[in-house]
């Protein structure tokens, strides 16, 4: 959108209330969602939750291209629709929710730093292992993506994404990693993340802020798959901050509306889709 | 434990222009880092990438574990071989270090691709000219299109664009989100003098190996600069350690236009040369046609005797008489 019709759409987004029949879309949750697209859709909804916004989780199998920017997931509000956790949050603050106003200036150049820590690192470590891993881009990841698909669209739309990956994977130097490194940046990432966070409740101390909110949706995510090997779920549960961290933040918003939800929800996210 | 003495390991880069010791981001940052560790490295400064060791500037040979090229691998190496400035830094601050590099890349880093390589102006007056002026023949007509379609690439395939062209809306929303990060950055370093109190780290490198060329290669184009420039705390900072680590390039910039007629110059330019050269060929042109037009005829000198030509049946020994008569009437 350019730099006018934003601030025309967010005035326009000030004015209105946040309307009952909020929806989140994402992919369809037990067969083809991804890894990488489940903790953006978790981190959107648990930023959601953190201020008290309710919203439907609508799951349809073309949300990828029904999103404004091509990627998921995206929330419809009135007649608007907005995409990616950045822009949301921008949204909801032009409504007046934010949960970062009582940040300092520095905390604030902090927030943002640690974000662009876990879209560099750990997004794109996730995407690598979807796409640029041989095996688990086999087993798990084509399968999935094409599942609502029929011959032969499955195999072009998977083999098209994939293509597309890996051409960004190399365009950023990420291509001649092996899993091994990349494992390794993993770990890395978790353990700055770990530092970070120290001994408090949440990042910045005593409320939660949409940092937390995506450090959640990538982590739960990673700790509640299932994917060719356990390595990666294993470089994040050796920081035990971390794991406190989930569970403190999946029982104080997630809990007490329908536990069910992503529970069962991550752990289908499994090859084939048997319950684990 | 006894230390092995190896050969100091060499690093090639992209040479500098205009008080800066290189003109590539990333080559400045392995510069940088390698001034505030103390690493003594052997520093080539060339302009031809394929004479590097990996074929790609900046690359550093080792003598033992063969040659790296992305800044981050020789950061790594030269921290493995003990040369650290990361050594005092925190726990906290080490994480720190790993995010703000984050927002760097993500944030600032498509900004100065697309200044430096997508917008046309730009692209055209500083950046290609100067590295068609300075790779050498034959290279300077392939290279640097080249450099500039991986740039399109890279920022097209990052930002999920399929439409980057040298428009409005994806620069303004790729300067907006430069402008965020600057300000952050400014906000901070504060009235610190690097980023981690009085030492640098390897942030200090990144955020170095950024903003230089940016705040000293004239851009015709450039909100960028200005922005930059507004904030005086980072200009300071970048000022501050190119006058510490750098001062020897710093000087050597302006003075190196003066010995151009001693080096061979085949990279600089050839102006007492340039006169001699075009006399030179435009001689050769005319010796060239004069001697065409001798050799087919079209102009000739006739030895033969004038009289024998003007009056062909007198005979020779009354000519010099027979002449002035002839002249008389």
């Amino acid at each position: 959108m350019s730099l006018a019709a934003e601030a025309f759409v967010s005035q326009i987004a000030a004015a209105e209330p946040w309307p009952e029949n909020a929806a989140l879309y994402q992919p369809l949750k037990d067969d083809q969602i991804l890894l990488s697209d489940h903790a953006s859709s978790l981190a959107v909804q648990a930023y959601l939750r953190m201020c008290n916004l309710p919203v439907q989780v609508a799951c349809r199998a073309n949300a990828e291209y029904m999103s404004p920017s091509g990627k998921v997931p995206f929330i419809h509000i009135g007649n608007q629709v907005v995409s990616e956790l950045g822009p949301i949050v921008q949204f909801i603050k032009a409504k007046g929710h934010s949960l970062s106003d009582g940040l300092g200036e520095v905390q604030k150049a902090e927030m943002k730093a640690y974000m662009e820590l876990v879209n560099n690192m750990l997004l794109t470590a996730e995407l690598y292992i979807q796409w640029c891993d041989e095996n688990t881009a086999k087993e798990i990841t084509r399968p999935r993506f094409s599942s609502p698909y029929t011959w032969p669209l499955n195999h072009v739309l998977a083999y098209q994404k994939q293509w597309e990956v890996r051409r960004k994977m190399k365009a950023i130097g990420w291509a001649g990693k092996t899993l091994d490194q990349v494992y390794e940046d993993v770990s890395q990432c978790c353990q700055a993340l770990s530092q970070r966070l120290g001994t408090q409740p949440y990042f910045f101390n005593k409320q939660p802020t949409e940092l937390d909110a995506l450090v959640f949706g990538h982590l739960f995510t990673i700790l509640t798959t299932q994917l060719t090997s356990d390595e990666l779920g294993e470089k994040v549960k050796n920081y035990s901050n971390l794991l406190s961290f989930c569970r403190r933040i999946e029982q104080n918003y997630f809990e007490d509306h329908d536990k069910d939800s992503i529970t069962s929800s991550t752990s289908r996210l499994s090859k084939g889709s048997s319950l684990m | 434990m006894r230390k092995k003495m190896s050969a100091p390991s060499e690093l090639y880069c992209w040479k500098g222009e205009r008080g800066l010791p290189s003109v590539d981001p990333d080559c400045l940052t392995v510069l940088a880092y390698a001034k505030f560790a103390g690493a003594p490295l052997k520093v080539h400064k060339i302009a031809n990438p394929w004479r590097s060791p990996t074929g790609s500037l900046p690359a550093l040979k080792t003598s033992e574990d063969g040659s790296l090229s992305q800044p981050h691998k020789i950061i790594i190496h030269l921290r493995k071989q003990k040369y650290n400035a990361d050594y005092d830094l925190s726990a906290k601050e080490g994480a720190d270090t790993l995010a703000f590099i984050s927002l760097l890349e993500e944030k600032l880093l498509p900004a100065l691709i697309y200044a430096f390589w997508v917008d046309s102006k730009n692209y055209v007056e500083v950046t290609r000219r100067w590295y068609a002026e300075n790779i050498p023949f034959p290279l300077n007509f392939y290279l640097p299109t080249r450099m500039h379609s991986h740039a399109l690439d890279r920022l097209r395939l990052v930002r999920g664009d399929s439409g980057l062209e040298p428009g409005d809306e994806a620069e303004k929303e790729l300067y907006r989100d430069a402008y965020e990060c600057m300000t952050l950055l400014s906000q901070r370093l504060g009235t610190q003098k690097f980023f981690f109190g009085d030492f640098p780290s390897s942030l200090d490198a990144y955020v170095f190996g950024q903003l230089a060329p940016l705040l000293k290669v004239k851009l015709p184009n450039c909100k960028l600069q200005q922005h930059l420039k507004s904030l005086d705390n980072l200009c300071h900072y970048c000022s501050h350690i190119l006058d510490l680590y750098f001062q020897n390039e710093a000087s050597d910039g302006p003075a190196r236009k003066a010995p151009t007629p001693r080096e061979d110059g085949s990279d600089f330019d050839n102006e007492p040369h340039k006169r001699r050269n075009q006399f030179l060929s435009v001689l050769v042109a005319l010796g060239a046609m004069v001697g065409y037009a001798f050799l087919t005829g079209i102009v000739s000198i006739q030895r033969s005797d004038p009289h024998n030509a003007l009056h062909g049946r007198r005979a020779p020994q009354l000519a010099g008489d027979e002449v002035d008569d002839e002249d008389g009437e």
